[in-house]
């Protein structure tokens, strides 16, 4: 019997785990909390299908409930879980890559403009029509280190301190990483554009 | 079926259950008290290399007929440059993967630790902890060359002018030494620069520069204390 959701919506994070510990069931509040954000991000940056996303979640939050007693309470949960998640992604798009299938990146359609807005000057223009499709193809040539940089920051809105919770980095890194990840999608832009361009 | 559902539903027909708390606290500690003592073992061994660096004679680079690279090398402290470089690492590791250990930059961790390993090293050092250790690590491991064995190594060669020992009578411009192995040495010092900080008496341990005149002979150009204060030979 899962916890009704008005139940969930009184408790607070903490409150939910101190439950949860009790009383399995009450780790639901926990999932359906979190459920959309996770599976959204796994799609963005692991490029799989909404059927595999959802396999990669659920394991994830196997190995949440499992670990749930080494949560530091000094961090943010959501912190927390992403790392979790994000191990877990990445590790289902390295089984993947190996075995070479095509991949999908989900993306978020006010990228573009919080890219912008944070570096004018990126190098992707007007002359690129279609915008969208010019990010997707970037976004899938950059290296993971960088794409999960990119994917936390201005898709997940993350601050430098919650992408250095996230990835177990120091936020230095993180800004190097950043700053790195934007050349690399500088010259991806650049690369799209002339390919693009030709007859 | 709910999402949700089917997790929990996973969790109970599979019977995970949370890891117990005690685990990641012994985790925790496990790993700090590997930083801990490696951090300790890292400054123990940094004091021994200061001390090595103490008891190298580095006039004789410039006047030992041998290769200055082969005597430099022949005193250079391997073993416990190898147990520095070795403990930093493990303290290193071991804070990286504690709890917030992430949120440092490998470099600065490695500064750090190396700062700590020079202060409370050169604290070990200069309270004489480091002589001791070294003593103390020459006993018990057959293998390892103390740098007392070293030296003495080195400051038992007469035919090539290195003489040491222990002082058994002043008379004059003539003393006699009982150098490591027992044998008995005249000495002639009418000619020989005796540094100042050098008590001529019996019982005190020099070595000396010169040449070897006949069996049993030895004629000195310098005279000079063989260690620190306090300093004596011990054979394993």
């Amino acid at each position: 019997m899962l916890i009704s959701k008005k139940i969930c919506d009184e408790l607070d994070d903490l409150q939910i785990i101190r439950k949860a510990l009790a009383e399995t069931d009450y780790f639901s509040c926990l999932y359906e909390r979190y459920e959309a954000q996770l599976l959204r991000y796994v799609q963005r940056v692991a490029a799989l299908s909404e059927e595999e996303a959802q396999d990669v979640l659920q394991e994830a939050f196997i190995k949440i409930w499992r670990h749930l007693n080494a949560f530091d309470p000094q961090l943010r949960l959501s912190s927390w879980m992403y790392r979790i998640v994000h191990n877990e992604a990445v590790s289902a798009l390295r089984k993947k890559t190996s075995f070479g299938k095509d991949q999908q990146l989900v993306i978020d359609e006010s990228l573009q403009s919080r890219l912008a807005a944070e570096w004018p000057d990126l190098g992707y223009n007007d002359e690129i029509e279609d915008r969208e499709h010019a990010i997707r193809t970037a976004l899938s040539e950059l290296a993971l280190p960088h794409r999960e940089v990119l994917v936390l920051r201005f898709m997940e809105d993350m601050s430098y301190e919650e992408i250095s919770d996230v990835l177990k980095i120091p936020e230095g890194t993180v800004a190097t990483r950043l700053n790195r990840a934007k050349k690399a999608l500088a010259a991806a832009f650049a690369s799209y554009s002339s390919n693009t361009k030709r007859p | 079926m709910k999402n949700s559902e089917r997790l929990i539903q996973a969790i109970k027909e599979r019977r995970i259950a949370p890891v117990p708390k005690a685990f990641f606290t012994g985790r925790e500690l496990l790993l700090w008290l590997v930083f801990a003592l490696s951090a300790l073992l890292g400054a123990a061994a940094f004091s021994v290399i200061l001390f090595s660096i103490q008891q190298t004679d580095f006039y004789l680079l410039q006047h030992s007929g041998h290769s200055r690279l082969e005597l430099l090398l022949s005193w250079l402290p391997f073993v416990w440059m190898a147990f520095l470089f070795v403990f930093l690492g493990l303290s290193m590791f071991s804070f990286r993967n504690s709890r917030r250990g992430y949120k440092w930059r490998l470099t600065h961790l490695a500064a750090y630790s190396f700062g700590f390993s020079v202060l409370l090293g050169t604290a070990f050092f200069l309270a004489g902890g480091a002589a001791r250790l070294e003593r103390a690590f020459d006993v018990r491991v057959s293998i390892y060359q103390s740098m007392e064995e070293k030296k003495i190594k080195v400051w038992s060669m007469p035919e090539q002018g290195y003489l040491s020992g222990v002082i058994e009578t002043v008379d004059g411009e003539e003393m006699t030494i009982r150098d490591f192995d027992g044998k008995i040495w005249a000495i002639d010092i009418s000619n020989a620069f005796v540094a100042p900080v050098l008590a001529l008496d019996a019982g005190e341990q020099v070595k000396l520069t010169g040449r070897m005149t006949s069996e049993g002979r030895f004629e000195a150009d310098g005279v000079r204390p063989w260690g620190g204060p306090g300093f004596r030979h011990q054979k394993k």
